[in-house]
């Protein structure tokens, strides 16, 4: 079908969806286009004269495809972007439909879209990217996947059905391993921390995957930064981590309101101050900046927005509420669950925190992940820790075998009283909500505050 | 003197699958809990273990990748393991280390994986995930809930006696109605969730068999179990 005609049809039915439904329907005429024509996102995209870069991994796509997004519009390029969070293939389909003029021409110099792990080769089948940036693979939802190796061998067949540069994490043993799916002539470079001041690493966790990607024998690792995340080498075979192209040298600063650190970029020092706290956001940082100075060949760009970044959608918001500072934290999986409670809630003598756990198809419907996130480090003087949503019964249960107390509450407005109750003026109190809680709660706490609610 | 008690976690590095570690968990804090002291032992590859000393098997589901080289490390102590489950020694066994539990795991590209046959079944690796909460009825502990994730489907010998019956999900495979494998109180199944801290019956079944053993006790001392039952009662009535 002609691409102009799609277009229309398409963009008729985005247009109705938004009068009909009020909001939502973001993937809809993406999902209708890729039915009429599969390869419209593709035909679409080869109108960008800069290109289209892809980010996926794990943990920290939407806040590297935001920083990345802002820093090349920063250096004067318009970017069509699925800042919405939709990044299955009808999700970039629909984003390239919505710059798309009725007769079928993108506004826009360039791509820079977030993609599903498993979605990544439907999107590279039509669409040829410059580069494809692969940030970190944990367990999240395996319920949909199967397994971790599973998911690395979809991200490789992604990779390799392009002729794309490749941009991947040094740092986690399975995603460097991915350079074997590039096509010969492809930039492969790495990114990952060469150096951080001691006592900043995160604590060990139950681990991913600390196995050789090669031969499955147990890596050797000198340091670990958090989860499987570091400086790793298999004895059995010699498989080591790639020297990173992009590196962190040192951090002054990691604090609970963002990092300062020093990176190695382009033969040169840049000193960087980014307003994400914790470590997985030292490597949002990398990916952004190792991503622009491969496309740009600068990454001034980035100085000025990530020293200005706010979270993406739902990972840390602060809001103020009598007194208190209500510090709102999606939690989605133990890695990002982990992360919080070193980052936020460990060594609080008074530690008051609403957990709100939801088992619909978008939280991932096993809750059993809870478990491998280790409470037992918190050991508050003063607990009080509110649970709610649909599994609030068995976040309890978790709590309880961690020596922590837990009392229910049936819903987010009396959590949110209760936290209240149980805090000081001047206190920082924390909401952490599963997917489907975080909009729910953020609606709720939009009738009380000034933020605003999810479409 | 205070009453010890030991678990042997089977290869803690490579089954860690799905919050399984909350099993061990659970066991340690309802020991705790009743002023007994729990000792933990992890069973690393290629290292020796003093079987004498273990009152309480525990392995967890893994990878494809882990299950590999446990299965290779495993068939030295496949004897041992063996004669303990005939002794009445407690063992709870999960998804990935419950298949090699059998005589043997034959993945879906035809790799044959021994195992130490200490239940009476052999499992074959399946393109159909079996993925959903579970539900599952057994004479000894009454309903257990959980939540299964398995490609491998398990086929019982006729003598095998089942852990029970599948009232929601797919249990050992999606036609036998059957779920996991019990001989004396050595037990296998596909219930992570985790199976324990939810279904604190079969937690303290294993933790009474393994103080019956050590110390002669026939008497529990209760706990208050509410919230573990209410956990349970809301599982179950998830959809699938």
């Amino acid at each position: 079908m002609l691409v102009s005609i799609t277009v229309v049809i398409c963009k008729m039915a985005a247009f109705l969806t938004r009068r009909l439904m009020r909001g939502g329907g973001q993937a809809l005429p993406g999902l209708l286009a890729d039915y009429l024509d599969p390869h419209l996102a593709g035909k679409l995209a080869a109108q960008l004269p800069q290109g289209v870069i892809l980010v996926t991994g794990t943990n920290g796509k939407t806040t590297t495809t935001k920083v990345l997004v802002g820093s090349l519009e920063a250096a004067g390029e318009t970017v069509i972007t699925n800042s919405t969070g939709s990044n299955l293939k009808r999700g970039v389909t629909s984003a390239l439909l919505g710059a798309a003029s009725w007769r079928g021409k993108l506004r826009g110099t360039m791509a820079a879209m977030e993609v599903d792990e498993a979605s990544l080769r439907r999107v590279t089948k039509d669409i040829q990217p410059r580069l494809i940036v692969v940030l970190n693979l944990f367990r999240d939802q395996l319920d949909r996947y199967g397994e971790l190796d599973t998911t690395a061998a979809l991200i490789g067949e992604g990779i390799a059905q392009t002729s794309a540069d490749v941009l991947l994490n040094a740092d986690d043993p399975l995603v460097a391993s991915l350079a074997t799916y590039a096509q010969d002539g492809a930039n492969v470079q790495y990114f990952g921390i060469e150096g951080m001041e001691s006592g900043q690493t995160a604590i060990a966790t139950a681990t991913d995957t600390d196995r050789c990607p090669r031969c499955h024998e147990r890596l050797t690792f000198s340091r670990t930064f958090y989860g499987h995340i570091g400086h790793y080498h298999c004895v059995h075979d010699g498989y080591k981590r790639p020297h990173p192209d992009v590196a962190i040298t040192s951090t002054s600063e990691m604090g609970l309101h963002g990092s300062r650190f020093e990176v190695s970029i382009l033969g040169k020092r840049q000193s960087l101050q980014f307003a994400l706290a914790g470590v997985y956001n030292l490597y949002n940082a990398l990916a952004v900046v190792g991503a622009l100075a491969m496309v740009t060949g600068s990454v001034q760009s980035a100085v000025k927005v990530l020293a200005e970044t706010e979270a993406a959608f739902g990972r840390v918001e602060r809001i103020k509420y009598r007194d208190r500072t209500l510090c709102l934290l999606l939690i989605k999986n133990p890695a990002g669950f982990t992360q919080v409670v070193q980052t936020f809630l460990a060594g609080r003598p008074r530690l008051a925190v609403l957990v709100i756990i939801n088992d619909l198809d978008a939280d991932g419907r096993d809750v059993s992940w809870l478990w491998d996130v280790p409470l037992e480090v918190l050991r508050p003087d003063e607990p009080r820790v509110f649970v709610s949503g649909i599994r609030a019964a068995d976040m309890a249960v978790r709590f309880k075998y961690a020596g922590i107390p837990a009392e229910g509450v049936v819903d987010v407005p009396v959590g949110v009283e209760s936290l209240i109750a149980a805090s000081h003026p001047g206190d920082e109190v924390y909401i952490l909500p599963t997917y489907t809680a975080m909009t729910k709660t953020r609606n709720m706490l939009s009738k009380l505050t000034r933020i605003k609610p999810i479409s | 003197m205070k009453q010890a008690l030991t678990i042997a976690h089977l290869y803690p590095r490579e089954m860690n699958i799905y919050g399984d570690l909350g099993n061990v968990i659970a066991l340690q804090r309802r020991l705790e809990w009743r002023g007994i002291t729990p000792r933990v032992v992890h069973v690393e590859a290629g290292e020796p273990v003093d079987w004498e000393a273990v009152d309480v098997v525990f392995g967890g589901g893994g990878q494809d990748s882990g299950q590999l080289v446990v299965g290779q490390d495993l068939l030295r102590h496949g004897s041992a393991l063996r004669q303990m489950a005939e002794d009445g020694v407690p063992m709870l066994v999960i998804c990935g280390t419950y298949q090699l539990f059998g005589h043997g795991f034959t993945t879906v590209e035809g790799q044959e994986i021994p195992g130490i046959g200490v239940f009476d079944m052999r499992t074959v690796g399946g393109t159909v995930r079996m993925i959903g909460n579970m539900v599952v009825e057994t004479e000894a502990y009454g309903q257990l809930v959980g939540f299964e994730n398995h490609s491998g489907q398990t086929i019982l010998a006729a003598r095998q006696a089942p852990l029970g019956t599948v009232i929601k999900g797919a249990g050992n495979n999606p036609h036998s109605r059957q779920e996991g494998a019990q001989r004396g109180m050595a037990i296998g199944t596909y219930l992570h969730g985790p199976v324990l801290p939810k279904n604190s019956q079969l937690a303290d079944a294993l933790l009474g068999a393994a103080l019956r053993r050590r110390y002669g006790v026939t008497e529990l001392e209760p706990l208050d179990d509410a919230l573990e039952r209410a956990a349970a009662r809301v599982a179950a009535s998830r959809p699938r």
